[in-house]
């Protein structure tokens, strides 16, 4: 599904991913945990197509294809999502608008005709009721006024309607209650699937009690220093990182 | 303005004063007009509140209406040539600044009269601005030909007309003549009495694209806790040059709202003046503009507190693509003596285009203390994080910076609280932007 090697990024000309390797095949969930500024959400970013993320060496392959060639509107249509840290607010675009264009836009990509308006509708109503979302939200603008834990379940609602084979969340659990955590993990969950993969990106433990990886990765200083299954977080949780740190130095 | 100019315009004027209706405005305050204009001069882009201002088509203008504003209008004219009519708004069309009442539909309610000066001999009068940057307003009481004349008597509300009548009334001032044959003088007066409601939407539109010179003047006075939801819509011709004169007086706990959009003209120049001058009024003046090719869209908007807890508010959306100016210039003068003033401020300018231009300006004068004033001004590019957030999502980037352009100006545009209306003007303003097949989803 998605295989990085040796990954270089930079950002404002400061190195901050330093030769990653990263494999994620078909059906896993990796988390991707590590201390503050070892370059989380540098990866996230940087596999989505940000401008400003300058790519300084290094090779990613998705889904066989050269990823890092590809638009990052291109990225989307070929079945990549990037759960946002801070999803971003768009007043005077509304909800359903911004779903309906994304869903038709890959559509599009694919010879696809454009998506029924009933079916789509119907869709959306049964995907708000599982992120337990007013369907208030459907006319509202983007992000518009919501709370964080609001905006967090409108990124996991639009990563149901759009099923991308390859899901990144970036800090999907910060700012959420334990209630809207448990709504929002249930939502990534009835998305696994042997088809998918999803990459979450995460500082603490705690969401990895409602969405259970595969795998347990730890980002210092920009690249992989410890890999192991669930009770990696675990331990974690017990020791901290710095141990990890030392190990690395 | 070069004051040869105003002898121009002075002796245009007196070759055609003795056919000018008197019951529009009395001779002596035409002359009066006259006298100030040659005196001060017309403003020109030395002014620092005209310095974005296009004026220079008004050499070209001849000042005297058609005709000397004689009744008749453009005979060709027909109401399909008109904007699809809006409900609940009684329609009054006024061709080249005189009454066409083939293109009306009176209202019938009691409690609103709504009259052209031409046939009426008992006129509202409101005095002759003296504020300088009032100037084009004096070159209206000079010349205009015809005023629609509002008066909403006390108490009389926009929910009581006739089961399933219009309640509330829609002026739409038509120009069809070349500014070298003639000009357009449309002209309001409203007058609100207290505790009363109004509507009203004011459009200038163009017949055909010829070069016509429009020059309004809209007075409005509203009194102790009355109403006016006043909505404005310039779609002029391409080719046209559109300046305006507004000016409103609000009495202690008056509301005022003014939703503007400019689309129209090759060269448009709003000015706005509202004076706060009994307590607790309140004033919003909402305004989006849509600059594109060469044209000029300037406003000037000056809003005065004199009475204590007073609130008002601005807030302006402009886009700016091709190699057009669009500009915003917001004053508040908060005057001695009008403490807990509440003003606020929220001035948007977005550049589309590497030769467009951007100006937003805010200008704060306070004389008293205990106030609280709030003012945000940015002029830029769309914003990289939403723009990168729809990309994200699939979206081609032409799209995205469609969508986002749109959601710019729809900030002001959602708050048009006529649904029709509304609809119309988005949809005009996706044809402006020659998007409209792409945002068709939205409209």
């Amino acid at each position: 599904m998605l295989e990085i090697e040796n990954l270089h990024v930079s950002v404002d000309g400061k190195s901050i991913l330093n030769g990653l390797n990263l494999q994620v095949n078909k059906g896993e969930v990796h988390a991707i945990m590590g201390p503050n500024g070892s370059g989380k959400s540098t990866l996230a970013y940087a596999l989505a197509g940000r401008p400003g993320y300058e790519i300084k060496g290094g090779k990613v392959t998705f889904e066989g294809r050269d990823l890092l060639a590809l638009a990052p509107e291109e990225r989307a249509h070929e079945g990549m999502f990037l759960g946002f840290q801070y999803p971003v607010e768009i007043p005077g675009v509304n909800n359903v608008y911004l779903l309906k264009a994304a869903i038709n836009a890959a559509r599009k990509h694919h010879g696809l005709p454009e998506v029924d308006a009933f079916e789509f509708l119907t869709l959306v109503r049964d995907k708000m009721k599982m992120m337990h979302m007013d369907e208030s939200f459907l006319s509202r603008g983007v992000n518009e006024g919501f709370s964080g834990g609001e905006k967090k379940r409108n990124e996991i609602l639009q990563m149901l309607m759009l099923e991308p084979r390859l899901a990144i969340l970036d800090e999907t659990d910060s700012g959420l209650d334990i209630d809207a955590l448990k709504v929002v993990s249930n939502g990534v969950n009835t998305l696994r699937s042997p088809e998918r993969s999803i990459v979450l990106v995460t500082h603490y433990q705690r969401l990895l009690d409602y969405i259970v990886p595969d795998f347990v990765h730890v980002l210092v200083r920009g690249r992989i220093a410890r890999s192991g299954d669930k009770t990696l977080a675990l331990e974690l949780e017990r020791r901290g990182y710095d141990w990890i740190i030392e190990e690395a130095a | 303005m070069s004051s040869a100019l105003a002898v121009r315009i002075a002796a245009e004027h007196a070759a055609a004063s003795a056919s000018l209706p008197a019951q529009v405005v009395s001779t002596e305050r035409r002359r009066d007009a006259i006298e100030t204009l040659v005196s001060e001069g017309l403003p020109s882009s030395r002014d620092e509140n005209w310095k974005y201002a296009n004026l220079r088509p008004l050499e070209k203008v001849r000042f005297v209406a058609l005709a000397g504003g004689t009744q008749g209008g453009n005979a060709a004219l027909t109401s399909a040539d008109l904007p699809a009519p809006i409900g609940g708004y009684a329609r009054y069309t006024f061709v080249d600044g005189v009454f066409a009442a083939a293109l009306s539909a009176p209202l019938a309610k009691a409690g609103i009269t709504v009259t052209s000066l031409r046939t009426l001999p008992d006129p509202l009068h409101f005095a002759p601005s003296t504020s300088k940057d009032s100037r084009f307003a004096l070159l209206n009481d000079a010349f205009a030909t015809d005023s629609a004349s509002i008066r909403v008597s006390t108490g009389t509300d926009w929910s009581m007309g006739p089961a399933g009548g219009p309640t509330c009334i829609e002026l739409v001032f038509v120009a069809t003549v070349e500014a070298q044959a003639g000009s357009s003088y449309p002209r309001v007066e409203v007058q609100v009495e207290q505790f009363a409601r109004l509507g009203l939407i004011e459009r200038h539109v163009s017949l055909g694209t010829g070069a016509n010179f429009v020059n309004a003047s809209v007075q409005v006075d509203i009194a102790r806790d009355a109403t006016v939801n006043h909505y404005r819509v310039q779609e002029s011709g391409a080719k046209a040059t559109w300046l305006d004169t507004l000016s409103a007086v609000l009495a202690q706990g008056a509301t005022y709202k003014l939703h503007a959009v400019n689309a129209g003209g090759l060269s448009s120049r709003s000015t706005i003046n509202v004076l706060l001058a009994g307590q607790h009024a309140s004033a919003s003046i909402s305004v989006a503009s849509l600059g594109d090719r060469q044209q000029t869209q300037d406003v000037f908007v000056r809003v005065e507190h004199s009475a204590p807890h007073a609130r008002s508010e601005q807030t302006f959306r402009g886009i700016s693509a091709g190699r057009a100016r669009v500009a915003f210039n917001g004053m508040v003068v908060v005057r001695e003596g009008a403490h807990g003033t509440d003003s606020q401020q929220s001035l948007r300018g977005l550049l589309a285009g590497p030769e467009a231009e951007i100006d937003v300006r805010p200008q704060l004068q306070i004389d008293t203390d205990d106030v609280r004033c709030a003012h945000g001004a940015t002029a830029g590019k769309l914003d990289d994080d939403m723009l990168f957030y729809l990309l994200s999502r699939g979206i081609d980037p032409e799209t995205a910076q469609r969508l986002l352009k749109w959601a710019f100006l729809e900030d002001v545009v959602a708050r048009i609280e006529v649904p029709e209306l509304r609809r119309q003007i988005e949809r005009s303003l996706a044809g402006q932007m020659h998007e409209a097949d792409a945002l068709k989803e939205l409209l």
